[in-house]
């Protein structure tokens, strides 16, 4: 007989949404969280779409600490001069309000907070050493050489799953696959974000932004999300050309980015808060782990189910509707007492008609494409100039758009080949 | 008969939560949780060394509000028997004075006590007051600023770190010993521990139960008043950057505001 049903190492989105699920449904659970209190070691925040969030917690727009919802959407490239956007807002966000801005510390805090109330036992403070492993079968973990057992173990560990690599459950990612992420929060006034971006009292802007103006060819994307007084902004960046270029730190692309012209005046006055970088898996389909096995399953980022386009990072959603399979597919366990492989497949049955997996199989491929020269040179320098060239007046006669458009990519240091095949390769991934 | 320890610990924010600034390099402090205060972390170390090595009892008192539940739970984690949080509105606003009162009357209520360990002083306040006043109610011995504390046949041996050598004391029990911030290694809290913690629980003490007339403890127990309070400004600073490739200007110019004087002058 285990001590718990399940064991749950980690309590960031994934971790708190299965031990939920789990523990509502009356289950013994153990969650445990390194931070003291769960949230404290997962700085900034992000956007949070928290659809799935309904099937374990139906309040939590109501008791959630959600900053604000995205009412504002805006997708930019950014040369070193100019700012070229698609700003796209929508009355249509106040009803359905699936996009929050939230901090981690307090939602985090918030989620395993309602682990505990359904009834898991959440430890926090304490650092889970290894897996407790007999026959082949993940029978608990490890802690301060004391084995706790558990009939199935979740590892919920995020972007760097130590337990999970040590015991052989998943390989260290590959360069390819990952992308480092810088982020700050900025604090300002509530009334000066909502003047800046253009906002009433619950309304949030998400901006996403493409740095093309970033010197020795190192790709990078940015993003800046308003919260009630406080600014979450940040870069990712790819890790091949950052090594490739080897002089350029990943703090000098942040600093960049804040100072641009365009952005520097929406954080100007604000005092930084908070600062971390990471490591972000952003690894495609062929590249996930086996996400289950004998007594044990991966959810959230520990599995691989974060996805990025090179300027956002989505991964908060896939954590929580991951980790609600896993609960699922533990309570059917549970009924049958059958914790083998073959019985948590079943979670994999689950994940296979979800978004976690169907995007990253949908898009395949769809960074090496993000990370191009076309999207990263090509294109913002190509729309800079002939915007450049049809929105002045320079008392000159007007040219046609084509002639504008080809004079631009000419321009360009791409080929035209380049271009065309760049430009098909992106069209089939979207 | 099992010697009996009672070490008084108590939450605190944590002052080491400081991000530092990687671009301004300047210290800030963000989002304050709570922590237990770090002397008193070695407070509980150094009796958990002496049940070591003879198998006493710890018991862990602390006065504050319910939040403190957490330090509670982690000094059980660490290897204390028992966990005694008094806490009520009446306690409140409570200055040193109070604060000793009320301990030393929860812990005449514990009964036995052989050893009381206090840390030398908290961060947040930093009065070093409680401890001693907790000794002085109970009228007993005390050894204060202990870098090592041992036992042995009914006396505490302390050791004070003087400026020209070491002090050691031998006081026969009961004693009070308050002990210094990073005297020792204080031991972690296991998963296996804690996980019994959380099952078992601990205490909470009303003032019926500690039993002080609500005119004695908190605000209205307390004789300091505070005057005033002053903030101190931070200077703001002009966020220059220097080349420091070249650092001739840099001279010329700290020379120039006459923060750099020539050999001659
Ligand atoms: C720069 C950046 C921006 C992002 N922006 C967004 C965004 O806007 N929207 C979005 O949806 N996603 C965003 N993401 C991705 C998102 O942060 C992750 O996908 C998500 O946090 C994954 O959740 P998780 O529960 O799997 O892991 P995590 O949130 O990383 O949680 C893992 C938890 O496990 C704990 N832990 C780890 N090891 C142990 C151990 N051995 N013992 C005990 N505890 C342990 C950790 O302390 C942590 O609390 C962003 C990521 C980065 C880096
Ligand atoms: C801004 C501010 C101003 C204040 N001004 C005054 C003032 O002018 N005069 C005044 O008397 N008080 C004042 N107080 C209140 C007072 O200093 C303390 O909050 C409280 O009385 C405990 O004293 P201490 O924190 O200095 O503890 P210390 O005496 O420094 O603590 C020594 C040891 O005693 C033990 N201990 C202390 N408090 C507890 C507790 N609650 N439970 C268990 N063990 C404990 C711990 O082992 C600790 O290491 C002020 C507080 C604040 C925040």
């Amino acid at each position: 007989m285990s001590e718990f049903d399940a064991i749950v190492v980690g309590a960031g989105p994934a971790g708190s949404s299965a031990a939920i699920k789990m523990a509502s449904q009356g289950l013994k659970v153990l969650l445990v969280e390194r931070g003291e209190p769960p949230g404290s070691k997962n700085v900034s925040g992000g956007i949070l779409w928290g659809k799935d969030l309904d099937a374990i917690l139906p309040d939590w727009e109501k008791t959630a600490p959600l900053e604000r919802y995205v009412e504002r959407k805006v997708t930019s490239f950014l040369t070193k001069d100019s700012e070229i956007s698609i700003d796209f807002k929508t009355k249509k966000f106040e009803q359905t309000k699936t996009g929050y801005s939230v901090l981690r510390t307090k939602f985090d805090q918030y989620l395993a907070k309602r682990a505990s109330q359904a009834g898991a036992m959440v430890v926090s403070g304490i650092t889970v050493d290894g897996l407790a492993i007999k026959d082949g079968r993940v029978i608990g973990v490890i802690n301060e050489g004391d084995t706790i057992t558990g009939d199935c173990v979740i590892l919920a560990e995020g972007p760097n799953p130590r337990v999970a690599m040590a015991a052989g459950l998943r390989s260290k990612p590959e360069d390819t696959d990952v992308a480092i992420g810088v982020k700050q929060v900025y604090k300002l006034s509530e009334a000066a974000i909502n003047e800046r971006f253009n906002l009433r009292q619950n309304s949030g802007f998400a901006g996403e932004y493409v740095l093309s103006y970033l010197e020795n060819d190192i790709f990078a994307g940015g993003f800046l999300y308003t919260n009630k007084d406080t600014i979450s902004m940040g870069v990712v960046i790819n890790i091949e050309t950052l090594r490739r270029d080897g002089r350029t730190h990943s703090y000098d692309i942040m600093e960049q980015f804040v100072q641009h012209p365009f952005i520097s005046r929406l954080v100007e006055g604000g005092t930084l808060q908070e600062y971390s970088a990471h490591f972000v898996y952003e690894g495609g389909y062929e590249s996930l782990a086996k996400p289950y096995g004998e007594g044990y399953m991966l959810v959230g980022d520990t599995a691989g189910f974060s996805f990025s386009n090179g300027m956002i990072l989505q991964g908060m959603n896939y954590a929580i509707s991951s980790g609600i399979m896993a609960g699922e597919t533990v309570i059917e366990a549970k009924k049958d007492n059958d914790f083998s492989e073959k019985s948590l497949s079943r979670y994999m049955d689950r994940l296979e008609k979800s978004p976690a997996i169907l995007d990253k199989k949908n898009f395949a491929g769809m960074n090496k494409v993000v990370w191009s020269s076309l999207v990263h040179r090509a294109v913002p320098e190509m729309l800079e100039s002939s915007l450049g060239m049809m929105l002045y007046e320079n008392g000159e006669p007007k040219k046609h758009l084509t002639d504008i458009m080809m004079k631009s990519i000419s321009s360009t240091e791409l080929t035209k080949k380049d271009l065309i095949m760049q430009g098909y390769r992106l069209m089939r991934r979207m | 008969m099992a010697v009996e320890i009672i070490v008084m610990v108590k939450q605190v924010p944590d002052s080491q939560e400081v991000v530092i600034d990687p671009v301004t390099m300047n210290l800030n402090r963000s989002m304050t949780r709570n922590v237990t205060n770090r002397a008193d972390e070695n407070a509980l170390e150094a009796a958990l060394s002496i049940k070591d090595k003879i198998g006493a009892n710890v018991t862990v008192i602390s006065m504050g509000p319910p939040q403190a539940e957490t330090t509670m739970i982690e000094c059980l984690a660490r290897g204390a028997d028992r966990a005694i949080l008094v806490s009520d509105r009446f306690f409140g606003g409570a200055d040193t004075y109070p604060t000793g009162l009320t301990l030393a009357a929860t812990i005449s209520k514990i009964g036995k006590y052989d050893i009381i360990i206090a840390g030398e002083e908290s961060s947040d306040s930093s009065t070093g007051h409680v401890g001693p006043g907790v000794a002085e109610f109970l009228d007993i011995d005390q050894i204060t600023y202990a870098s090592n504390v041992d036992y042995e046949d009914g006396y505490v041996i302390g050791e004070r770190e003087l400026e020209d050598g070491t002090e050691v004391v031998k006081v026969p029990t009961p004693v009070l010993v308050t002990v210094l911030l990073n005297s020792n290694d204080p031991r972690r809290q296991t998963l296996r521990r804690k996980i019994d913690a959380i099952r078992k629980g601990f205490e909470v003490w009303n003032i019926e139960k500690v039993g002080l007339p609500p005119e004695w403890v908190g605000v209205r127990g307390s004789p300091t008043i505070v005057r005033r309070m002053r903030s101190i400004k931070e200077k703001e600073r002009a966020g220059k950057k220097y080349d420091l490739t070249n650092l001739g200007e840099l001279v010329k110019e700290l020379y120039e505001k006459k923060v750099l004087k020539m050999e001659e002058e």
